[in-house]
This record gives structure tokens, sequence and C-alpha cells, in this order.
């Protein structure tokens, strides 16, 4: 008897499309996504920003070079919007993370016990409803007379807090609205750090009897490297790009104030500059990579002791 | 060391004063859309209204000439169908490109989706007006859905989960002659349960509340949702103080009641999604 070989089995359709195949038909549809929904209008944008504005909807678009970026870089009020910009992160990366580090080492401590959890919950509240609708309790508790705010500060017996009607508190009054709604965030993330915390050093520490303050920088504040980074990175790109509580609370005013470069941007867009809008577009994504690369390697690079 | 009662005392007392402040302005907004003006010029700070007066709700049941219920469908039919997007797309977009991370193109699919969620969101949205007027989608609710199915952490959720799966698991699945296609099915997809529900939770919370793509690819009212219907009545003349804070309550509590629900599930959800991007 001869045995027969048995040939092996042509792959079927479905067995051949199981090697590579099967893995681009997964990724298809999130790659068309990325592709129309993101890297289209990018590119897009900064076609754009090369363009005549009234042009620039129109099959042919007219080419400009960089007349619209020489025309936003001479316009004062977009300098202004920068200058502004950069002192509005720079104010609210530093109050977010402050009060987010300081909160947070309260909330960790044990003697709150099982309360912490709802305290955790309120705080981080806000962060998860519509901040369009916060944002318009906040302007309304900013009214001067049916808000809560002066209400509150008069029955404290302070004087009134001028709010948004000023362009000397404008600022802050936009600073305290996203101070509410964002510092939760920062809260959770310094918590989770805070949790995987080395206990031996502490308790080893206060064996020594360290002050409190040098418990704090030398051994709490280095482990929470990882949450430091994380929170500056994104409170750095969080509010370079502030636009919602401009556009509900102050419209950029008064007077200009709180005209940040995304709203100033939207407005261009709106008045259908879209050369010049999309030019101040790139100008803003440029300058939120650059300093978010810097804090990165900033943070990377820092001696923490 | 013995915690001292009075310093506990204290800290929960300053804890609770602090929660207060984060939670004052909803309270505020659910009384004053129950108060009448007069009551609220007197005592701007009372939380609990005087009376129940339904007047700002039935004075909002008609909005820029479209009743409320446009609105709440289109923020219902809007949020689910783009969360289905989203989740399905970055699910099985993830598993591709954790499972064969050396196929070509998909080197570069990661770094262009990164490029994209880098990209300042607000400025994103203006030249998708573009893209929609090229697609002729400008107007349309397919046309918002399908931007919003673009999600900024969902990918990296998964792709987080994905990668803590043992090899071992996979590997053994393939030496018994498992198909790609019942790997997926029979094994990765049982386990990967509880992180969908994670990221179904998170993407419908971040959905609900999105306003400004909706807003520029609208071309009229009949495609607003709850939020951009707030922010038009929010700018209108002659503004209706109560009837504003009334669909602002309608627009938050939803999301409210389902974050008190699944409270530990969203938070780690997104310090996870935080931690990886």
């Amino acid at each position: 008897m001869v045995a027969i070989p048995v040939p092996a089995a042509r792959p079927t359709l479905i067995q051949r499309l199981d090697g590579a195949a099967i893995f681009y038909v997964f990724a298809l549809p999130f790659a068309a996504l990325t592709i129309v929904m993101g890297l289209w209008p990018i590119a897009l944008s900064i076609q754009t920003s090369f363009t005549e504005s009234f042009t620039a909807l129109s099959p042919e678009p007219t080419f400009v070079g960089l007349e619209n970026y020489r025309e936003i870089f001479a316009d004062p009020q977009f300098i202004r919007s920068i200058n502004l910009t950069l002192l509005y992160t720079v104010l609210s990366v530093a109050l977010n993370l402050t009060v987010a580090l300081a909160y947070a080492l309260f909330l960790n401590s044990p003697l709150l016990g099982r309360a912490a959890m709802i305290f955790k919950l309120c705080v981080f509240l806000p962060v998860i409803t519509p901040d369009l609708a916060g944002y318009i309790v906040w302007k309304w508790m900013y009214n001067t007379d049916f808000g809560a705010i002066n209400a509150g500060l008069n029955a404290l017996g302070l004087p009134d807090f001028a709010g948004t009607s000023s362009q000397s508190t404008a600022m802050i009054s936009l600073l305290i609205a996203e101070l509410w709604y964002h510092v939760g965030f920062y809260v959770i993330i310094f918590l989770a750090n805070l949790a995987m915390i080395d206990k031996s050093l502490i308790e080893a520490a206060r064996m020594d009897a360290t002050p409190p303050w040098r418990m704090f920088t030398r051994i709490i504040l280095p482990q929470l490297r990882p949450a430091i980074m994380i929170n500056s990175v994104y409170a750095l790109i969080q509010f370079l790009k502030t636009f919602t509580v401009v556009v509900v609370i102050t419209k950029g005013g008064p007077a200009g104030s709180t005209n940040f470069v995304s709203y100033h941007a939207y407005q261009m867009f709106d008045q259908a500059q879209y050369g010049k809008a999309a030019a101040m577009a790139s100008t803003l994504f440029a300058g939120v990579m650059v300093l978010a690369f810097f804090v990165y390697w900033l943070n990377q690079r820092a001696d923490w002791r | 060391m013995r915690p001292n009662p009075v310093v506990k005392a204290a800290m929960i007392a300053l804890a609770s004063f602090i929660s207060l402040l984060f939670v004052f302005p909803y309270l505020w907004m659910i009384a004053a859309s129950f108060r009448d003006t007069e009551a609220i010029l007197t005592a701007p700070l009372r939380l609990w209204p005087e009376s129940f007066s339904l007047k700002a709700y039935r004075d909002i049941l008609v909005l820029s000439g479209e009743p409320l219920s446009t609105y709440l469908i289109n923020s219902l039919l809007i949020t689910g169908a783009s969360t289905v997007f989203t989740v399905l797309t970055s699910l099985m977009g993830a598993y591709a490109l954790t499972r064969a991370p050396h196929l070509p193109g998909f080197g570069l699919l990661r770094v262009g989706f990164l490029l994209v969620i880098m990209y300042p969101y607000m400025l994103l949205v203006l030249p998708v007006y573009l893209v929609m007027f090229q697609l002729g989608l400008l107007g349309t609710t397919i046309g918002i859905i399908l931007f919003l199915s673009v999600g900024p952490i969902q990918f990296f959720l998964f792709e987080q989960f994905f990668k803590s799966i043992p090899r071992e698991v996979i590997e053994a699945a393939r030496m018994d002659n498992a198909s790609e296609m019942k790997i997926l099915m029979r094994i990765v997809a049982p386990m990967s349960m509880p992180v969908v529900m994670t990221v179904i939770l998170i993407t419908v919370l971040l959905n609900w509340a999105q306003w400004f793509p909706v807003l520029v690819i609208s071309r009229s009212t009949d495609t607003y949702t709850l939020p951009v219907a707030l922010l038009s009545l929010n700018s209108e003349l002659g503004v209706n103080f109560q009837g504003i804070m009334a669909l602002a309550t309608l627009t938050t509590l939803p999301v409210i009641i389902v974050y008190l629900l699944t409270q530990r599930r969203v938070m780690e959800g997104m310090i996870s999604g935080a931690v990886k991007g």
C-alpha cells in the first residue's frame, strides 16, 4: 500500500485575509476619520493661511505667500492678544497647579477617612459637566444685580467685586471660573500619584523628626514628578487655547482685555477673514507645540533635589 | 500618635466648605430656574426656592422658532451616534495598531492621529467648516456626527488596554490555529468589556458637552444641540435669566446623574487616558 500524500488545502479567501489584510480592514475606518476630519482640515488650514481670504473658499484660491502672517504680526491687536494669552496661561497654570497640589495633599490625609471620596466627587464634578453651561452660570453669578458673588462678599462685609464689567478684574474673573472648572482634573491626577508614593521613605523621615517643609520638598515633591509633568503639560495646552469661557463670559472685552488668540482668530473667521484666521491658528499651534515640548524637556532634565 | 478629634472635625469642616464652593454654582442654577426675579433680587444667595414655579421651563418650550424637543433629540442623536462611531473606530484602530504595529503605514497613521489631537481643537473646527463645505455636509447632522467621531483619548485608553493583554494569551490561540477574527471575538472582546464600558461613558459625557463644532457646522437652528441652544439663548437681547438657568439645568442634570451613578469608573478612565496621552 502506498500512502497517498494528502495535499495541503489551499488557504481559503478568509484565511488569506487573515494575515495582514484583516488589520488593514480594522484600521480603515479609524484611518479614514483621522484623515478626513483631522489631517485634511489641518492641511487646508495651513494652505488657507497662505491664500487671500475672499478666495479661500473658491476652487482656485489666490496664493499670497506670507502676506497673511506679515499682516497679523503688524496688527497691534494681535500682538496684544498674544501677550494677554501668555499672561493668562502663566497665571492659570501656576494657580491651578498650586491649588490642585495643596488640595490633593489635604484630601490625601488619612484623617478625612471615607468622606474623602465625597470631597473628590465634588471637586471633579465640574470637569465632566458641559463647560458652556457652567460658564453661563458663572457669568450670571458675576452679575452685579442678580449675582451670588457680590451678595456673598457683602454678606461677609467685603467690598464689591467688579467682575467682568471692569478691565482690571475681567481676567481674574475668567481665572476663577476656569479654576473652578479645571482644577478637579489636576487634583485627581495628583491624588493618583500620591497613592503610589513610597510610604516607607515618609516613615523613615518621620523617625528622624524631619521638619514638615523639608519632608515636603525632599521626599514628597520628588515623588510627585510624574503628576507634575502630566499636569503642567496638560494645563499649558489647556490654557493657551482658552476659548469657551471667553465666548460665554466676556466676548474678549471689556476693551479687549480678555481678547485671547483663539477668540481673536475666531472673530477673524466670523468676519470671513479666513486667511488671517488660519495664519493665527497656525501661529497658535506652533506656540502650543514649542511650549509643550519645552515644559516636557524642562521636566525631564530638571534635577529634583 | 492618635488622631486628634478636634483636628479631624476641623478638616472635615474645611473640606465640606470647599466642596460646597464647587457644587454651589449647580445648586444656584437649579434654584434660580424655579424662582421669580423679585425673589432673586432680594435674596441672591438663597438656594431653596420660595416656591417651585415652572414658568421658566414653560417659557423655553419653544426657542428660536424650534420646539425644545428638537434640541433634545439632536443632543441624544448626535451624542449617541458619535459615541458609537468613536468607540468602534478607535477600538478597531487601536487593536490593529497594537497587534500589528509594524505593518506599512501604521506608524504613519499613529503619528498623524497624534498630530490631529495635538492641534488646538477650537482651531481645528474652523478648517472643518471648509471641509464640510467641500463635502457638501455643511448644515447636516451627519457632518456633525462624523466630526465628533474623532475622539481625543479613546484611542489611547484602548491602546493601553490591548498592550496590557499578555502576549502568551494571543500566541496560545494562534497555536490552536484560531483565525484573527476568532481571536478578536472569542478572546479579546470578552476581556475588553470593562474598558469598553468606561470609554463609552467618557465619550457620552464629552460629546454631550460639545458645542463649538455643532455651532460651526450648523447652518440653522434645526441641527442645534442643547448646549448650542443654551448659548444662543444666552446671547439674545432682553435675556430671560430664569429661562437660561432652566435650560442650563436641563443640559447639565443628565450628566450629573450619569456621573453620580458611575463616579469611580469616570474618574479612573479620565486618569488613565491622561496618563497615557
